[in-house]
């Protein structure tokens, strides 16, 4: 899942001061699994922005909602049906950085803020702590390292490692960071094919990540058939103008 | 099983009448005593006469009993009924008779005035029969007072009388009045006069003078006019019957007595408490003899033979006795008294058509109430056998049921007998392992050399601090955790943070009701607000705080706190009464909740946004809490609004989470001072001035 943890009330309510009606909205995705963004936190954000406005004497509404997912247009409709309706001012999203996006650019002149830091891909290795092991780089290759991402899980994301700076398992950038390669061989050897690593990872070709611009996925299967014709009719265009 | 048949606590399923148990004992925790009455009284007009004698079948299926001992409903009913006594006098009144039917009961014991009750307050017009010049039947007449004090019973029969039951004493049917005038009289007629008669014995010497029969010692004991017993008594019977007369005649001077039954100590059908008791007074048990003759001297009894019971029932559980006649005993005696069982005394039908089958049964059909005869019901033990108080007022709500369908319809009305309430069933093995223990309060009966003394009542009542702390007991069976699907997100938290380990999660979470403890953990921190609780859940909160700020919004008292209290921590009702003046004079609004563990974030900053200055969060006192990990969690949730309350600058010291010492009433008012203390001070350095 996406883990994102709540900014500072402080500098949430910074956000949204001059603002008089305020909608926070909460995502029933990762970021409630996360404990984060869901229902109960918007409340949490909610009552905290108006015991501050009610503390500081500013007349300011604070109305809340919380949508399935934050990251699909028919999830996000009624959203933006209310912020037009209740005449909102600003909106304070609870979901991850996609949700802050997907709802600022629906969302015409209304302001949207980000209520969470989004964090990683990551996943819950005891109650209540969660880790990041993706980072979305577009090429796996954990068939090379035994399931384990060099690319997330070394603070370097180095192919060919460890590094120098990995003592009795941990990254030389804290004790509280376990070294991803000493993981990788620790892997390899339970799996008996640590004799891999001695083969040389060649540099990679990084513009699958973000290095390569923002990407997009498609399936064409699924995509609305006029926007399929549509993007093929400009295709073809430029094959013949070429 | 079906998730949508609604599964009742065994405790309301066992009871006769489905008595609302955790919902009256709920309200006695909340000091809400006087409508714990309603309900009881909803349940059972013989709610005094049931705080006393109930054989309580709800307590021996309390799913307590697997994890320590049942909860003490009996005594929890006797405390509301002795507590409320003006309410339950202000509350008494006239039914509105809004039926032309009238209906003539006969016999006013439990099954009879239950049956009038119902149909009186349904509008119709009720007149009780009853040969006795004091109505309640046995309950009146044969209990010993030791056990049931008549003003007690005279509590419910006056209550039933007070809706404007007319009561026809001392006028026996069929000889004051014939039962075909009753016919004439009435559109139904409920036949409700029980089993007074008690049954003798085909043994030789039976007339010799000195033997006696079980209800007439007991009617003529319960009229202070006792037989002489002599020294030295052999009671016959294995029954409550017996053990009654048997614990009569010690108070009636008897120093020797002796029941004697055919079964054995085992098999005896009377209560083992009432066994205990009468044990602990000196009765003896010669359990496995039956009488072979009455020995008499001049036409006076002088002793009884006994000859072996080697087995009473056959394999099928038919009443057969087999004797051994080759052991005998002889016990030297001055009076026998026969307890083996009643009959119907069905005098009143005398002349009328009302058809009396084999057996000096009355015909009668167990699911329509009818006998013979159109508009002619008949219920409680006339027609079910023996049977127990509580037993007969379910049949008095069922046989007004009866009636009044046919009263509506002209149609008989098919019931079952007994009805079968679908069952929580008992807690599962590592649900209890996991239920703190904590131990049920017992009241003394007064010692047996002093009970014997007199029939002066051997059992006294719950003070209050004692039923609160019973009451605090239940489990709340039925009231605990349920989830919202579509809100649900599958995150595992309710799975992960549940003391008792309840919650699943397969598409989305699952909390089997059967385990749950309704302790509200999961409902405190899932992020998905998808898990409620059927009692006492957030909409209480919220409620409770918008009634008691709401109203004083706008008031100008100095720094007001709202204090979350641990409802389980009260011994007396001194915090649980709201004064509508006491917020603005105290300058604290009390919310009073079942284990403050399931306090919220949200639930804690509700306060602050509808004014509050502060909250103080009172806990039990260190390490008292039933429910596991309920007091570090609340701790960790404090924290959280404390630095919620920082990061908006308002400041983490205006929220304190203080520990019950010893108990509310002791502890309680010096924490919100202190608190009140504290919060001048944070307003103070937030205004900029040095305290």
């Amino acid at each position: 899942m996406i883990v994102a943890e709540r900014k500072p009330l402080g500098e949430i309510k910074g956000f949204v001061e001059g603002y008089d009606r305020i909608l926070v909205v909460g995502c029933g995705g990762c970021a409630t699994v996360c404990l984060a963004g869901g229902e109960t936190e918007v409340k949490i954000v909610g009552a905290a922005l108006r015991i501050a406005a009610r503390k500081e004497g500013r007349e300011q509404t604070v109305l809340a909602d919380c949508v399935t997912r934050q990251c699909e247009p028919e999830f996000v409709e009624a959203v933006i049906e209310r912020v037009r309706q209740q005449d909102i001012d600003a909106v304070v999203s609870l979901g991850c950085g996609v949700g802050v996006n997907f709802l600022a650019e629906r969302l015409g002149e209304v302001p949207v803020f980000p209520g969470l830091n989004t964090k990683f891909f990551g996943a819950t290795t005891e109650p209540g702590m969660w880790v990041e092991m993706c980072a979305g780089c577009g090429n796996c290759v954990l068939q090379l390292t035994g399931g384990i991402c060099p690319v997330a899980r070394c603070s370097k994301s180095m192919l060919n490692g460890p590094c120098g700076g990995s003592s009795n398992g941990k990254c030389e950038i804290s004790p509280d960071i376990d070294c991803g390669w000493a993981l990788i061989i620790e892997r390899m050897k339970r799996l008996g094919t640590l004799d891999r690593l001695l083969e040389i990872t060649p540099p990679r070709d990084w513009s699958t990540s973000h290095h390569g611009g923002p990407r997009r996925v498609v399936r064409a299967d699924l995509r609305e058939l006029a926007a399929q014709a549509e993007e093929t009719g400009a295709t073809e265009k430029e094959s013949t103008a070429a | 099983m079906d998730s949508q048949v609604e599964r009742r606590a065994p405790c309301v399923v066992a009871c006769p009448v489905h008595t609302n148990n955790q919902v009256y004992v709920e309200r006695i925790v909340e000091g809400r005593y006087e409508d714990a009455l309603d309900l009881l009284l909803i349940a059972n007009p013989f709610s005094s006469v049931c705080g006393r004698i109930c054989h309580h079948p709800c307590e021996q299926s309390c799913r307590r009993r697997k994890v320590d001992a049942p909860v003490g409903l009996r005594q929890l009913k006797r405390f509301v009924v002795e507590t409320t006594k003006e309410y339950r006098l202000r509350r008494r009144g006239l039914a509105e008779r809004t039926r032309p039917e009238r209906i003539a009961v006969i016999g006013s014991g439990p099954a009879g005035l239950s049956a009038a009750h119902d149909l009186a307050r349904a509008g119709f017009c009720v007149t009780v029969f009853d040969a006795s010049n004091t109505p309640g039947g046995m309950l009146g007449a044969a209990i010993p007072r030791y056990r049931l004090p008549y003003s007690v019973l005279r509590e419910d029969i006056d209550d039933i009388l007070a809706l404007g039951v007319e009561l026809q004493a001392g006028c026996a049917v069929g000889r004051d009045v014939a039962f075909a005038d009753l016919q004439r009289g009435f559109e139904a007629i409920l036949i409700a006069t029980g089993l007074s008669e008690s049954r003798s014995l085909g043994v030789p010497g039976i007339d010799s003078r000195g033997v006696l029969l079980a209800l007439p010692l007991l009617r003529a004991t319960c009229a202070g006019e006792p037989p002489a017993v002599g020294e030295r008594v052999a009671v016959i019977g294995g029954g409550n019957v017996a053990i009654d007369v048997a614990r009569c005649a010690r108070r009636l001077g008897a120093s020797d007595v002796t029941v004697i039954s055919l079964e054995s100590r085992e098999e005896m059908p009377a209560w083992d408490w009432e066994i205990q008791e009468a044990l602990e007074e000196g009765v003896k048990f010669a359990p496995s003899w039956g009488p072979k003759q009455v020995l008499s001297e001049n036409g006076a009894v002088t002793g009884i033979e006994l000859k072996r019971c080697v087995r009473v029932f056959d394999d099928a559980g038919k009443f057969t006795p087999q004797f051994d006649d080759s052991e005998m005993t002889t016990i030297d005696v001055d009076s026998v008294v026969l307890a083996i069982g009643q009959r119907a005394d069905l005098s009143c039908l005398k002349g009328s058509r009302v058809a009396i089958g084999p057996g000096e049964r009355l015909e009668y059909d167990a699911e329509t109430m009818l006998t013979s005869e159109r508009g002619v019901f008949a219920c409680g033990e006339v027609v079910t056998g023996p049977g127990a108080a509580v037993e007969a007022v379910a049949e008095g709500h069922r046989a007004a049921r009866a009636i009044q369908h046919f009263l509506d319809t002209g149609d008989p009305l098919k019931q079952p007998p007994k009805d079968d309430l679908p069952s929580l069933g008992d807690l599962p093995e590592q649900t209890i392992e996991r239920i703190r223990q904590r131990a049920r309060i017992e009241v003394p009966l007064a010692p047996a050399e002093a009970r014997t003394r007199d029939f002066s009542e051997i059992e006294r009542g719950f003070a209050e601090d004692e039923a609160r702390a019973e009451a605090q007991r239940c489990l709340a069976c039925t009231t605990g955790a349920f989830v919202d699907e579509d809100r649900c997100a599958a995150c595992l938290t309710c799975v992960r943070i549940c003391p008792f380990d309840v919650a699943t999660v397969t598409k989305t979470a699952v909390m089997p009701e059967e385990k749950c403890q309704a302790c509200g953990l999961c409902a405190a921190v899932c992020p998905a607000a998808a898990v409620a609780l059927k009692r006492f859940g957030a909409d209480r909160i919220q409620q409770d705080l918008q009634r008691l700020l709401g109203a004083n919004a706008n008031a100008s008292s100095s720094p007001r706190i709202v204090a979350f209290c641990c409802l389980f921590e009260t011994t007396s009702r001194r915090f649980l009464e709201e004064n509508p003046h006491d917020v603005e004079q105290t300058g604290v609004a009390r919310v009073l909740v079942p284990c403050v563990g399931r306090l919220s974030v949200p639930d804690m900053l509700a306060p602050f946004e509808m004014g509050a200055d502060g909250v103080c969060v009172i806990a039990c006192a260190d390490g008292e809490c039933m429910y596991p990990t309920a007091e570090e969690r609340l701790g960790q949730r404090v924290d959280q609004v404390k630095q919620i309350l920082d990061e908006i600058g308002l400041d983490g010291e205006r929220i304190d989470l203080w520990r019950t010492k010893d108990s509310a009433e002791v502890s309680w008012t010096a924490f919100w001072e202190i608190s009140k203390r504290k919060l001048a001070h944070v307003e103070a350095k937030q205004r900029g001035e040095t305290p």
